[in-house]
């Protein structure tokens, strides 16, 4: 047994002391970085991220309803204020400046990680609140391996997915597919009914597919390339708010992703070199006008790292950005050019205590972003056989340009418009309990401190028409607590994660107009919690994650408010050896408990749902 | 699937109508003036975040200076007032609250807020008037063409005791703000350069009045001359320099000929929400972003600025001459009012709801 557990715990316990070589946590030493569960993501591998995340984290994300987009709030920041990178490099359309969530499919992803905070300050324009970080699956493995996973759901849900892997001596491939459509015309409570009847939810169908594909190729000895193509492909029924007539929008979603990735090792160190193509096209439809934007961004990213004796760490390098934008809302094509550079260092001057500081400067046509530094600190001040305990803490600046919106929207464009700026102190405690290889228990809890000045809101001007403003300075604080438990008794292993934010995030200074200081921001909740546990035995898994998330005001005013809700998930599943070949079957129920609740005022959400799948599984 | 939507709509639509049928036929109007909002009120109009019915009613008791938030909610089982409330008109003892993006007007009654009736089936309601108590109007502009242009726009003639639509007058582009004058019924098409003139015994159009580019906001002034407020071409979409001034235009409504126009100076300024006091001497209206003034015997536009700021929302008091704006907070959070004496000094402020964009004084 205990051998049998051994990969488990050191792989853990690597997460766990930021190894080099994860980008996001060398340079970041003291930011909190939580990876998602694997078991989850392949339960949940037809779901999107933001049910990922919402259901996992405890972040919290505002959906407009079941079918409409889906965004983030970190530590009391809004969508446009988090980033979003997919293999290092930042997604967020340009023009909106945010992640629609319901378009990135779980299933394209090897892992997804969360980092908070603006820590990792080499992320560049848009990570104040934090990032969230997705790679593609890494493989290292000999032939064929596919797996086919199919599923059928309540609310007429359909969803297919499979992936083919190959490889042969020095190259790796993979290929993923995925598909899913949902009528979502489950039956809820109108509250702007008279008498509040039950009625059943209209123009909320979607249909989803997507393509992923990876190409790893082991150069020479010293040198790898890879690439990395994504297409997603979304057609939305916009779902509409109750007792509003834009009860016939839609809205679809294309986008692909293209990326080359260079590694070369060098005695001068390792030199990596991304280039990657993105093009995303929305077209809104909105009960009869149309809105249509389409976004070419080209970026490069050039890293020259250099690592001596294991103790020092350097990496500096520079990252291009071009953006080419055709909207309707603008006078023709509007384009855009970014550029930034950045040093960071990381040095541990004894095994137990680890330094980083990064220095990065954006240079962004028209702008003069501040320079962005970030301090950082983690020491393992005890260490016994069984505990490992560490402080931690980081502090760093951080900015978000503004959008192509914000800039070119006819009529809205506001020379005046600066780029928000973020600054941003946390420390915490990290406390690891390893009893040989029953029980492994990490415990982590952070308090954080952050000021968001200019914060840019959209609102009619004297005469009428909306435009950008820098309106606000934004004080955010709080405190992240989690705890991870991973056990084994007697064949049965166990795994539970404990998370639990307080968000305070209120308007400091108000620039413009009346505000509303001292209040919580609208869709921030002050206390989020989650439980998530999973639970095997003999091919069986049973996974539950339980959520909290607290009343939310739905105006800047806390005058009127979302009641808290609890969402309970359940699902089971048995995994069937078939010779080689595994087959898992797998029931799931989301919202067990019935629980009416929203997360956008008067969007729907679905009542208790089933679904039932299978995935058959060639190694 | 569409035609499946639609018909589903219909059939929504359908037996909506058949319960606003059941409602009105078995109310009865014996309340008399009494109520907790019949004395000495303003009601607040908070348009609230479009696409989501935040919308609601705000009252003001201008003695005791109380506000009471989200009047009509309260008084209705917490029932929403809807997406948009664009408008509220009193009629005696009815109150007519049109809302824009839930396609509907919300009969109340005016002392207490509760609900007598919904009109239903409207397309995109701007404002309402009432000829009597049996007949008002509405209009509707419709939703905007792929483009985001607009089609031509449409008044409703409803019923007001079975509150059903009786006709429908298809008029201007954007048709707007309407007022009824000697029997006819005036209504600005702000999406282009007329007036409509629309005769209240036939229901039909008499004459199209052309007046300055956007028309949006008319008042009839204490010697019976019709004051109509343009803006002037300011599409989003064109360039600057296709953009027109607006104007301030005078009509006698016994010819329905335009007497004098008052172009503005300023090309690129807006202006919108013309008002006039309980004298009906004193025109106000919004200009460039400040609160002007412009007597009615004026023969030129010697308009002066009163307050040096813009509002979201503007109201004269008829009965005290006090201007009331409306600041709207950006949309997210509560907008604020803003009480003026008529010399334009700030004398009171209060809370009111999200986008505070009209007032009624009962």
């Amino acid at each position: 047994m205990a051998l049998a557990q051994q990969p488990d715990t050191t792989r853990h316990q690597l997460r766990t002391v930021e190894v080099f070589g994860k980008p996001a946590e060398v340079y970041a030493a003291g930011s909190r970085v939580v990876q998602l569960d694997s078991s989850y993501l392949s339960t949940y591998a037809s779901g999107s991220l933001a049910e990922a995340l919402m259901a996992r984290t405890p972040i919290y994300f505002k959906s407009y309803g079941v079918s409409g987009i889906s965004t983030v709030a970190f530590r009391g920041t809004n969508a446009s204020q988090t980033a979003v990178l997919w293999n290092g490099l930042n997604i967020s359309s340009p023009t909106l400046g945010l992640t629609d969530f319901s378009t990135l499919p779980l299933s394209s992803f090897g892992d997804v990680s969360v980092q908070y905070g603006p820590a990792g300050a080499t992320h560049g324009s848009g990570a104040i609140g934090g990032a969230v970080l997705l790679n593609s699956p890494k493989y290292n493995r000999r032939g064929f391996g596919a797996e086919i996973q199919a599923e059928a759901g309540s609310f007429g849900r359909y969803a297919g997915s499979g992936s083919i892997k190959y490889g042969k001596g020095k190259l790796q491939a993979v290929t993923g597919l995925y598909y899913k459509q949902a009528a979502n015309n489950f039956k809820y409570k109108d509250l702007t009914g008279f008498r509040k009847p039950e009625v059943r939810q209209k123009n909320a169908a979607v249909e989803q597919y997507g393509l992923t594909q990876d190409f790893n190729w082991q150069v020479s000895e010293n040198t790898k390339l890879a690439l990395h193509s994504w297409y997603t492909f979304a057609d939305r029924e916009v779902q509409p708010a109750m007792g509003s007539a834009s009860n016939n929008d839609q809205q679809k979603d294309e986008n692909l992703r293209l990326m080359a990735a260079l590694e070369h090792n060098s005695r001068w160190g390792q030199t990596a070199v991304k280039a990657a193509y993105f093009n995303d096209y929305l077209h809104y439809n909105k009960t009869g006008a149309v809105s249509e934007a389409d976004v070419n961004t080209y970026q490069v990213l050039a890293e020259q790292s250099y690592t001596y004796s294991n103790r020092w760490s350097l990496r500096g390098g520079v990252n291009l950005q071009h953006f080419s934008a055709a909207n309707d809302g603008y006078a023709g094509t509007a384009s855009d050019n970014r550029a930034s550079v950045f040093a960071l260092l990381r040095y541990d001057p004894t095994s137990a205590l680890k330094l980083s500081l990064n220095l990065r400067q954006a240079f962004v046509e028209g702008y003069n972003p501040k320079p962005t530094p970030a301090l950082g600190f983690n020491w393992k001040f005890y260490n016994d056989n069984k505990n490992q305990l560490s402080i931690k803490g980081n502090m760093s600046g951080s900015y978000r340009v503004p959008t192509l919106n914000d800039r070119f929207w006819l009529g809205a464009g506001n020379p005046d418009l600066k780029p928000e700026q973020g600054w941003s102190y946390e420390s915490g405690l990290h406390h690891l309990l390893i009893l040989g290889n029953t029980l492994l228990l990490e415990t982590e809890l952070t308090g954080y401190y952050m000021l968001v000045d200019d914060w840019i809101q959209w609102m009619p001007d004297g005469s009428g028409p909306w435009r950008p403003v820098n309106l606000l300075k934004v004080n955010a604080k709080g405190i992240e607590a989690s705890t991870k438990a991973t056990a084994t008794v007697g064949k049965t292993k166990i795994g539970a994660t404990l998370g639990y934010t307080y968000t305070s995030s209120e308007q400091a200074e108000v620039y413009e107009g009346s505000g509303d200081k001292g209040k919580q921001l609208m869709y921030v909740p002050r206390h989020k919690a989650v439980l998530g546990a999973d639970a095997s035995c003999k091919g069986w898994t049973l996974l539950g994650n339980l959520n909290y998330t607290g009343l939310r005001y739905t105006s800047n005013s806390e005058s009127t408010y979302l009641n808290s809700f609890i969402l309970l998930d359940v699902a089971l599943s048995k995994r069937l050896q078939l010779h080689k070949h595994a087959l898992v079957l797998t029931l799931k129920s989301d919202n067990v408990t019935n629980a009416e609740y929203q997360t956008m005022a008067y969007h729907a959400m679905p009542p208790r749902g089933y679904t039932f799948s299978l995935r058959f599984i060639i190694p | 699937m569409k035609a499946l939507h639609k018909f589903r709509s219909m059939l929504v639509a359908a037996s909506l109508l058949v319960s606003v049928l059941a409602f009105s036929s078995c109310d009865d109007k014996n309340d008399g003036p009494s109520g907790v909002y019949a004395e000495d009120g303003v009601f607040v109009v908070n348009e609230g975040n479009f696409g989501r019915p935040t919308s609601s009613v705000t009252y003001y008791n201008k003695s005791s200076q109380q506000v009471q938030h989200n009047i009509f909610e309260k008084e209705n089982q917490d029932r929403p007032l809807g997406d948009v409330a664009q408008s509220m008109t009193i009629l005696g003892d009815r109150a007519f609250i049109v809302v824009n993006n839930s396609n509907k007007i919300e009969v109340v009654n005016a002392n207490t807020f509760k609900s007598e009736a919904v009109v239903e089936g409207l397309d995109a309601p701007r404002y309402f008037v009432a000829l009597n108590d049996n007949k008002g109007y509405v209009t509707e502009w419709f939703a905007p063409n792929p483009d985001w242009s607009y089609r031509t726009g449409r008044v409703s003639v409803i019923d007001l005791n079975t509150y059903t639509v009786l006709k429908t007058i298809e008029v201007g582009k954007q048709p707007e703000q309407l007022l009824i004058a000697g029997g006819k019924l005036y209504v600005t098409n702000l999406g282009g350069n007329t007036v409509t003139v629309i005769n209240t015994a036939t229901d039909a159009i008499e004459k199209e009045i052309d007046v300055t580019f956007g028309p949006n906001s008319l008042v009839l002034d204490k010697n019976n001359a019709l004051w109509v407020l343009s803006t002037g071409f300011k599409d989003w979409q064109a360039a600057a320099s296709t953009y027109t001034a607006g104007a301030l235009t005078k009509v006698n409504v016994s010819t329905n000929t335009v007497t004098s126009t008052y172009p503005f100076p300023e090309v690129a300024a807006n202006a919108s929400k013309l008002l006039q006091n309980g004298a009906k001497d004193i025109l106000y209206y919004i200009y460039d972003g400040k609160v002007y003034q412009q007597a009615t015997s004026a023969s030129t536009l010697s308009h002066t600025q009163l307050i040096n700021r813009s509002f979201y929302g503007l109201g004269v008091d008829p009965e005290t001459g006090y201007i009331y704006g409306g600041d709207h907070n950006g949309f997210a959070g509560d907008g604020t009012v803003q009480v003026y004496k008529p010399d334009g000094t700030k004398v009171h402020e209060f809370k009111a709801g999200i986008g505070p964009s009209g007032f009624v004084f009962n």
